[in-house]
């Protein structure tokens, strides 16, 4: 059986293989998913509370992304188990503050703080989606190279760079460690209280060695903070395009509620 | 090509690693360092990757190990590290191999090509593909080495190169080194690799050379390697597992 931080590891290692697959949306120019992506989230929560017909629009695209990219939803919502409870959580006492009527279904009166914890709900969850597509069909490295092109200061970007490495490294070292120590505590549930203090201590040293020993591994193959080893490297037609319809459908459902005019035009 | 001049090194004061260690290396010589734990060979091969500092001589290439020059040597030299797994820090193989070529200026057409040769010449051209945290120790080991000869560097540097492999793989690994025209120094306790892959060896003992000579003479003499807690190379030893 795997223990927690082999599990982490692993998943941690499979959005390094979902971002390395080459669906249509993987081979889009890195900074155009990431200026889309951007836009997408302040679009989805600058909607005001209550206009949760207006926001379902945005829904169109993490569906749109899914479908393109091949990336089952399923995979997203698993990753994600951890972040959206709290996510959801969020806006979990706007029933009980904002108890005015704001109109009726089916008989029931719907408070304007039922549906602003919704509103609330779903920007979360929207932006967690749009977050999450952009890291699983971008790699880290695609993503750097990105942020540098919108003059995010080098020394910021590397370090991102080598802190994303470094969590692997981290997960690594404690799956190691954690193996040794129940080895040799059979039955015991987690560290015991008497141990953290080393343990941590250890795993801080080792995993310092390993980042180090990382570093100097590239140092050595010629990296000087320059990202030239990124694919992608030329913004296409397709992805201009790309970005132009998404962010101009983002700005327009953000001025105008498409739900409601889609409603008026059809009944 | 490599020089070591009066170079003493340590990490604390009262313990030194390397003291005045002395040596030069030739073009196309290659080198094996022998010894026991602890003697300095990993840092030899540090020190000369500019990785350590020391007091002392050190040049490659004509070039003085300082930190200017340290871009020019770096080039000169590929390094295997005893641990793939700090090696390989890119998603795939054929991302970490593409890694230096492009650092050091080369278009991706011409990296691209740089990267099939080594893989064809390597005969680990399945590899290419593979996400790095899914491949086994020797594979990894492997793959380490192509993405240094990617980097087409004059001299090789390994340390513990035989380290993680099976014996069908440490056999491919010793027909690459042979067949490779570079210099080479190989930092290992395994003496059959040594022996079959360097000309000259360099035994070092309480952080100082105690022989200097040829690897066909060197690793023969049962009662030197013994003074310094070695053994003779199993196929020379009567075991037949050597042979």
């Amino acid at each position: 059986m795997m223990n927690q931080a082999s599990e982490a590891w692993s998943e941690f290692k499979a959005m390094d293989e979902l971002a390395g697959q080459a669906s249509v949306i993987h081979r889009l120019h890195p900074l155009v998913k990431l200026l889309v992506t951007i836009v997408y989230i302040a679009a989805a929560v600058s909607f005001p509370k209550y206009n949760l017909s207006g926001l379902l629009v945005m829904v169109l695209y993490p569906v749109f992304v899914f479908q393109a990219s091949l990336i089952p939803i399923r995979t997203c919502f698993r990753k994600m188990r951890v972040v959206l409870p709290l996510v959801c959580a969020v806006g979990l006492f706007n029933p009980f503050f904002d108890r005015a009527p704001l109109f009726m279904l089916g008989g029931l009166a719907v408070s304007g703080g039922v549906v602003s914890m919704l509103s609330l709900m779903m920007k979360g969850i929207f932006s967690l989606m749009a977050s999450f597509l952009l890291i699983a069909t971008t790699p880290i490295e695609s993503l750097c190279q990105a942020l540098r092109q919108m003059h995010v200061p080098k020394i910021l970007v590397t370090l991102l760079l080598l802190t994303y490495r470094y969590i692997s490294v981290l997960l690594e070292e404690l799956s190691v460690m954690l193996d040794a120590y129940h080895l040799r505590a059979p039955g015991q549930k987690g560290i015991h209280v008497s141990a953290w203090g080393a343990f941590l201590g250890q795993l801080l040293l080792r995993s310092m060695d390993r980042a180090s020993a990382l570093y100097e591994s590239m140092q050595l193959r010629g990296w000087s903070g320059a990202f030239y080893y990124v694919r992608g490297g030329r913004l296409t037609v397709t992805s201009l395009l790309y970005g132009v319809f998404w962010i101009a459908l983002f700005l327009l459902a953000r001025l105008v509620n498409l739900s409601q005019l889609l409603g008026t035009l059809l009944v | 090509m490599l020089e070591f001049e009066h170079v003493f090194f340590s990490y604390e004061k009262e313990q030194p690693i390397l003291t005045d260690v002395s040596f030069k290396i030739a073009p196309g010589e290659q080198l094996g360092l022998i010894g026991a734990n602890g003697t300095g060979k990993s840092t030899i091969l540090k020190i000369l990757l500019g990785l350590l500092p020391c007091t002392g001589g050190v040049r490659v290439g004509g070039l003085p190990v300082e930190k200017a020059c340290l871009p020019q040597i770096r080039r000169k030299l590929g390094y295997v590290l005893q641990d793939s797994d700090n090696q390989m820090f890119m998603p795939t193989v054929y991302e970490d191999m593409i890694f230096a070529p492009l650092n050091y200026g080369l278009s991706r057409t011409e990296a691209d090509a740089r990267v099939d040769e080594t893989l064809q010449q390597l005969a680990l051209t399945h590899l290419k593909r593979r996400h790095n945290h899914k491949m086994s120790g020797g594979e990894k080991r492997m793959a380490a080495i192509a993405t240094i000869l990617a980097l087409r560097p004059e001299a090789l540097l390994m340390d513990e190169p035989s380290i993680a492999l099976d014996p069908c793989n440490r056999r491919r690994l010793i027909h690459i080194l042979r067949a490779l025209p570079l210099t080479k120094i190989i930092a290992s306790h395994d003496l059959d690799l040594i022996l079959e892959t360097c000309d000259r060896v360099l035994l070092l003992s309480g952080g100082r050379i105690a022989a200097d000579g040829p690897a066909s003479e060197l690793l023969r003499d049962r009662a030197l390697l013994e003074a310094h807690r070695l053994e003779l190379p199993l196929c020379l030893s009567g075991c037949p597992e050597g042979r």
